[in-house]
């Protein structure tokens, strides 16, 4: 059951964030057919999947927007801002219950009547189309379901249709005959019977009383199930069920956790298995010898051999299951936008979340650690960064304050930033504060350079906020963000400019951040150079680089660019390669800059090891990652080595 | 008449409707233990389906109704083999 859950959770937040994208988009283009589609299969699956759960506000809340959704697809309506809105708030209140259903194990008390009023909302565009309103139905048992699928093996994939028939006592008599009602049902694959009633005794036993129940499960439709079933509708509960393929049963210890993992990842996995079996065997064979009273250089040789072989996938396994881990961002900031649109509707302000990087590729680890610090952040910005939209428009700003959320890449790191475009911070406030608070003495606090000064917010027990606000005041502090961070090996710094706005900085050492790298030959050896590093590769001729005083540059597009050579910034002696450059561009904070390789031999995706030891100070060298031949490749930094 | 008793067995025979359900209740009760042979009947009522499941009567052979075959038999009875 507390697998179910988990994978509901998992897959009821892919799915919100799925219908919310789309919406977002089919508010720019509100007649887009295959936006409609996809967010009413979204909120089909979902409203699918509640109803294995005894969540049922949430499967009729989902219900109503399905028919919403059902009449744009038919073009029964058109979609407008008003009924895209009113789905987007239908959307984000199926996080909320998906966020409590995790939480809590159960929808909030207040859930009936929430969803009671949202179906309102969802339905007023359906009732001048003379669509059926139904009646929010009462509470239906939905307890025999689980036990049910549970007794039931190997049923197909895909969705099935659960239908339980109870029927009517005296249905004998008016003509019924249960099972024949259950023969028009197509697709049939499991049926279970019960009885409503334990028997009676042999002597009061009634034969013309039924007190059968059936359990049913079809691939058919509901509208197929419903049709077949018209005519005993009222005996009849029909749920939709969301399968997946059968899970092997594993064993888990504590709380469970659930991953979801790429098919070829575990494949992977299965093949190193596989070469450690083989690599075993010789190892018997070995040891065989040894007992055998083989001694000496055969000995030695084979073991050593051996033992390389066993190194080798090692740890091609350790590596292997470190990428399993990692997921991408999307799924630790996906989160945040409907939580944004409720901070703003609580603080009365129009912020807008921008999000980038979400693709990036970080350690589960991370992605769990972080939620907490980075929406207190959020919520700071919003609170006490964005201003009220008068005193913005005063300032000749946007009336809509923007938060970026954005995460980049730089080598072994995960840089995390949230920059909001509010009033910024004034580091003569935190200077007035931090005395009030008795935290510096006024001496120390004027010798505080203008960024020291800003550092001053990390410090325990300050808060800049005069008063202690609902959001963001909760006798958290930034020092809590700050301890988070740390805990996850990572550093935060904060810049500010007065009326343009604060940003906060993550940088998160991740020792197993995925990254494309691009593999070049320079002077005989290969080096790697993340992709997110490289503007563009170029090849051209030779002729069209420019000598430039004592430089060459070439034409870009109308650019010029200077070009260097990278054996040149590796201290190496240039080759001076015939025909065609091949460069890759980088970009600097001054501009371009092209960097002349020997060749461009490979693009991979590896895992990048930050330098370790005495090589950590290194500079221009980003780490190293293995490749599939066990070399070590050096991932050059190359703004760095640029210098 | 589809109920018939044969010896110490019951024969459901043709179509089996929901007035047969009695006469094979009467032949149930009246000896505990008759074996029910199914192998003639085409179709059965769920009145009968019923009897038959509540008494759990060692039912014999299979109905030619390929959904009472397939979907409901496998929770009667079943005749014990002879050693």
């Amino acid at each position: 059951m507390d697998q179910l859950i988990d994978q509901f959770l998992v897959e009821g937040r892919e799915l919100v964030q799925q219908a919310a994208d789309d919406l977002t988009a089919l508010a720019d283009r509100p007649d887009s057919a295959p936006l409609i589609d996809a967010v009413f299969r979204a909120v089909h699956t979902l409203k699918g999947s509640t109803g294995l759960f005894d969540l049922q506000p949430f499967g009729e809340m989902l219900h109503a927007a399905e028919d919403l959704l059902g009449a744009l697809r038919k073009q029964a309506l058109a979609a407008d801002a008003d009924i895209i809105g009113t789905l987007v708030l239908c959307v984000d209140q199926a996080a909320r219950w998906l966020d409590a259903v995790e939480a809590h194990g159960n929808l909030p008390p207040d859930a009936r009547e929430v969803g009671l009023r949202l179906q309102r909302d969802l339905r007023r565009w359906l009732v001048p189309l003379g669509s059926a309103v139904p009646a929010p139905a009462e509470a239906v048992d939905r307890s025999w379901l689980d036990p049910f699928l549970a007794a039931q093996t190997g049923l197909p994939d895909g969705g099935l249709v659960a239908i339980r028939y109870a029927p009517r006592d005296d249905c004998f008599f008016t003509g019924d005959d249960p099972v024949a009602v259950l023969r028009a049902v197509p697709g049939l694959c499991a049926l279970r019977l019960g009885t409503q009633q334990p028997w009676a005794p042999a002597d009061a036993f009634d034969p013309y009383r039924c007190n059968l129940i059936f359990e049913v499960l079809t691939t058919a439709s509901r509208t197929e199930v419903q049709a077949a079933l018209r005519l005993v509708a009222d005996q009849v509960q029909i749920v939709e069920v969301a399968r997946r393929p059968v899970e092997a049963d594993v064993v888990r210890d504590g709380a469970p956790r659930s991953l979801r993992i790429d098919a070829g990842q575990v494949d992977a996995l299965g093949t190193i298995a596989d070469e450690i079996v083989v690599a075993n065997n010789a190892l018997a064979h070995l040891a065989a010898q040894a007992r055998r009273g083989v001694t000496g250089d055969v000995l030695v040789q084979g073991l050593l051999a051996n033992q390389l072989d066993l190194d080798r996938l090692v740890g091609r396994l350790h590596r292997a299951v470190m990428r399993v881990r990692l997921m991408p961002l999307a799924s630790l900031f996906q989160r945040f936008p409907r939580l944004m649109r409720e901070i703003g509707a609580k603080l009365g302000k129009d912020v807008g979340l921008a999000i980038e990087g979400e693709t990036i590729e970080v350690d589960k680890s991370l992605v769990d650690g972080l939620f907490d610090p980075l929406l207190h952040l959020l919520r700071n910005a919003a609170d006490h960064g964005i201003e009220p939209a008068a005193t913005r428009r005063a300032a000749g700003k946007a009336a809509r304050g923007t938060i970026r959320l954005n995460a980049q890449r730089r080598g072994d790191q995960v840089v995390i930033e949230i920059a909001d475009d509010g009033k910024g911070i004034d580091p003569a406030d935190l200077r007035r504060t931090a005395l009030k608070r008795g935290l510096m003495t006024a001496a120390a606090l004027a010798g505080l350079s203008d960024a020291d000064a800003l550092d001053l917010i990390f410090a325990p027990g300050f808060s800049t906020a005069e008063t202690v606000t609902d959001l963001s005041g909760r006798g958290v502090g930034m020092d809590v963000v700050r301890t988070a961070v740390l805990r996850l090996g990572g550093r935060i710094a904060l810049s500010s400019l007065v009326g343009t706005g604060t940003t906060v900085r993550l940088s998160l050492p991740v020792s197993v951040v995925l990254s494309n790298v691009i593999v070049v030959a320079c002077a005989g050896d290969s080096y790697g150079v993340p992709m997110d590093m490289v503007v563009e590769t170029v090849r051209i001729p030779a002729e069209r680089v420019l000598a430039v005083r004592n430089g060459r540059a070439f034409v870009l597009r109308d650019a010029v660019v200077p070009v260097l050579e990278l054996a040149a910034l590796l201290g190496q002696t240039t080759g001076g390669s015939p025909g065609d450059l091949r460069l890759l561009v980088v970009r600097r904070p001054d501009g371009l800059v092209a960097v002349a390789v020997d060749d461009f031999t490979d693009r991979l995706n590896l895992l990048l090891r930050p330098m370790s030891g005495l090589l950590a100070g290194m500079p221009g060298v980003a780490g190293t990652a293995v490749l599939g031949d066990g070399r070590v490749l050096m991932i050059l930094d190359l703004p760095e080595l640029i210098g | 008449m589809s109920v018939r008793l044969d010896g110490t067995i019951i024969r459901l025979e043709g179509r089996c409707h929901v007035e047969d359900a009695e006469p094979l209740l009467v032949l149930l009760q009246a000896e505990p233990g008759r074996i029910v042979d199914c192998v003639g009947a085409e179709s059965l009522h769920t009145a009968v389906i019923q009897v038959l499941i509540a008494f759990g009567p060692p039912v014999r052979g299979e109905t030619s109704d390929g959904f009472v075959r397939r979907w409901v038999a496998p929770v009667f009875a079943k005749e014990r083999q002879a050693p």
